[in-house]
């Protein structure tokens, strides 16, 4: 890609803004890793797969809540973004079957955070 | 009606089942309004409130409701489900809340594709940073009031303009991430969690004070920070975002990383220079200051992770905003590493100011057990403890100093009543004299000798001329010593002194550790009446002054015994007992 300019920038921003729904994220960084969120997010690939879901799985990095860790965050269209905690391999089966297919949030694993984000 | 969601969680300290309790009921009259299809109802294993009861969280609105009880019940539904209105006396309201300025991308984005980032307004700072100019840069920065977030505090504007204002034509710009302090990992995470925001940082600084180069200086223990800032430089350069002419401006750097190989006093910036040169990590005396005579003896900006991250937000939005955030002294917000004795240990941002006890009790959710909290630590090596009761104190860089204490790049450690401030003031020096360069004399031998008297006193064997020898060892290192970690390496005695002496005091002269920490001090002896007769303890013991059998019960010899406390650990029954 030659130099990006100003308009790439926007018009990339905008693209991706856009498609923001139906993801799942994995918080991978060193205290996600260390609770066991890899395996986790081999769980979460391996479900995914097997239903045949259209959802993408990514990672991202610590939201902080590190005692909390493996963190699993799921955004499904029309429903609340919310994020699981203490997941681990079953659990992370159950948000894809339970969550993402059945369209229903699972008890006991939700953790909220009262903050308030700068952009 | 819109669907809702309802998430409930009771925050009451050891219910097990105040919330799957609430929730029958929730749900129950939710059947009654015939609401069950529409209001989803969760249990919630944490809701960011803690010891208030019952607390409702009702999303979309976003609207929590704490302390609420069953013939709450009723209303929520009638006020808040049907009609989406909050009800104000039961509405709760924090007095204070995290605010993720630095950490506002962190666990947000994926930290390995450079999109994303740009999806939250990544390198469009960058862009307005080279339309507008190097002066104007600094000018924001220096409105804007950001402080150095390594630990000195030192005004970044006015750092930036001194580098850039050093006659040379080819500077440098460095990324302090060579973080060591026990305890703290906010820039790991930094680096972890959202790399893009650090490098626009380091390229608006170095366009700044007019770099074309730029290094990482990060810590080889952090191997997945180093992996993620190579690939973010790689993606940034094939987008044309680091290297020649960037968005097609006269403006040109590239970045590279370095890393440290492990000692602690190669975050002292002098020390982090020689270690990039190549030569042994020694701090050199200053002047001149590296803004002068830096990185092989040209003008150098040093900048921590965080205060990096702190960049891109202050030019998008302006020097004006960040300054609003904050208090008189120091502005915007700081992220800490809650750690130790602490329910939520983790990483949090708040704004300068919050008070200590907010930050323990309200975000961290209080000490983890349960058990009566003692003081908190903050500033790592370099700092000091904070007792309970300057807990209302706002955090900010001048406050901590006043207490004793330093703020430090932002290590926080909670202890509880089970802590020993001898021990621990023990603990931070011996990592000082383990890390001391052994360059200058006050540093190298001050710290041993303190760390001496220190174990001494923790072996019963002190005297309270001891108290005198400390202080005045400490003043002689906080005058003499050549770098930040002699002159600071003192501050964990010293504050511990100034607030726990009544705790040296009992060393001393009672010869007991009253937390039980100390067990050089502790005598074991087993309780008969508690006593099973299984024998464990007699196994554990290493130097088997535990005798006695199955029918008769087992005794601790005391001339054996060398009080190393793993009977006390090992018995299963509470029947050994340390006094």
């Amino acid at each position: 890609m030659a130099v990006i300019t100003w308009d790439d920038l926007t018009a990339l921003q905008k693209r991706r803004q856009e498609q923001d729904t139906n993801w799942i994220k994995v918080g991978m960084s060193t205290c996600g890793i260390a609770a066991g969120a890899d395996r986790v997010y081999r769980a979460l690939e391996e479900e995914l797969h097997k239903q045949g879901c259209e959802v993408q799985l990514r990672k991202c990095g610590c939201l902080g809540m590190c005692a909390a860790e493996p963190l699993v965050e799921v955004s499904i269209a029309g429903m609340p973004q919310v994020i699981y905690c203490r997941v681990d391999e079953a659990t992370a089966r159950d948000i894809v079957r339970g969550h993402v297919c059945g369209r229903k949030i699972l008890q006991d694993y939700i953790i909220d955070m009262q903050s308030e984000e700068v952009s | 009606m819109n669907e809702k969601t309802v998430l409930i969680k009771d925050t009451t300290p050891g219910s097990t089942t105040g919330t799957k309790d609430f929730f029958d009921l929730f749900t129950s009259a939710l059947r009654e309004s015939r609401l069950s299809d529409e209001v989803r109802v969760v249990r919630a294993a944490d809701i960011g409130v803690y010891n208030h009861g019952i607390v409702l969280k009702i999303l979309p609105e976003n609207i929590t409701y704490a302390r609420v009880q069953p013939h709450d019940i009723k209303r929520i539904i009638g006020v808040t489900l049907k009609h989406g209105n909050p009800i104000r006396d039961l509405e709760y309201r924090p007095s204070s809340r995290q605010l993720r300025l630095v950490l506002r991308n962190c666990g947000r984005i994926d930290p390995e594709n450079i999109d994303d980032y740009i999806s939250r307004n990544g390198y469009q700072a960058l862009y307005k940073a080279l339309q507008a100019g190097p002066e104007a840069v600094i000018s924001e920065l220096k409105t804007s009031g950001l402080r150095g977030r390594g630990g000195g505090g030192f005004p970044t504007g006015l750092k930036w303009s001194m580098t850039g204002k050093s006659p040379g034509d080819e500077k440098y710009m460095i990324c302090n991430a060579d973080e060591g302090d026990p305890g703290a990992y906010m820039d790991r995470s930094v680096l972890e969690g959202d790399p893009h925001a650090v490098i626009e940082g380091m390229l608006i600084a170095g366009f700044a004070i007019g770099a074309s180069q730029g290094f990482f200086y990060i810590r080889a223990e952090y191997p997945l920070a180093i992996e993620r800032i190579q690939k973010a430089i790689d993606d940034a350069r094939a987008y044309g975002l680091v290297g020649e002419r960037i968005f097609n401006s006269s403006f040109s750097m590239d970045l590279e990383i370095r890393l440290g190989a492990g000692a602690f006093v190669c975050g002292e910036e002098t020390a982090l220079l020689a270690s990039i040169e190549g030569k042994r990590g020694t701090p050199s005396p200053r002047p001149p200051y590296p803004s002068v005579k830096g990185l092989w003896g040209k003008p150098t900006c040093i900048n921590n992770v965080e205060t990096l991250a702190n960049v891109p937000p202050i030019i998008l939005n302006g020097g004006a905003w960040f300054s609003r955030i904050g208090t008189e002294s120091s502005k915007g917000t700081k992220v800490f590493a809650l750690t130790g004795k602490i329910k939520n240990s983790g990483l949090i941002e708040v704004p300068m100011g919050t008070t200590l006890r907010d930050i323990v009790f309200e975000i961290g959710g209080g000490p983890a057990s349960g058990k009566k909290f003692k003081a908190v630590q903050t500033g790592g090596p370099s700092g000091g403890v904070i007792p309970e009761h300057l807990l209302d104190t706002g955090v900010d860089y001048d406050n901590l100093q006043r207490l004793g204490s330093i703020m430090g790049s932002g290590g926080m450690i909670v202890m509880d009543e089970d802590d020993c401030m001898v021990d621990i003031a023990k603990f931070y020096l011996k990592f000082c004299v383990d890390e001391s360069c052994g360059k200058c004399a006050p540093c190298r031998i001050g710290g041993y000798q303190m760390l001496h008297l220190l174990e001494g006193i923790a072996q019963g064997k002190g005297t309270l001329e001891d108290l005198n020898r400390l202080r005045m060892i400490a003043k002689a290192m906080q005058k003499a010593s050549l770098c930040g970690l002699g002159q600071t390496a003192a501050n964990p005695v010293l504050s511990t002194l100034r607030y726990f002496e009544d705790e040296y005091r009992e060393h001393i002269v009672n010869r007991r550790c009253p937390s039980k920490k100390c067990t050089a001090l502790l005598r074991f002896v087993i309780d008969r009446m508690r006593c099973k007769k299984c024998g464990l303890c007699a196994r554990t013991c290493p130097e088997k002054a535990i005798s006695g059998d199955k029918d008769r019960g087992y005794v601790i010899d005391a001339t054996k015994c060398i009080s190393c406390g793993m009977c006390f650990e090992a018995c299963k029954f509470g029947a050994v007992e340390r006094n």
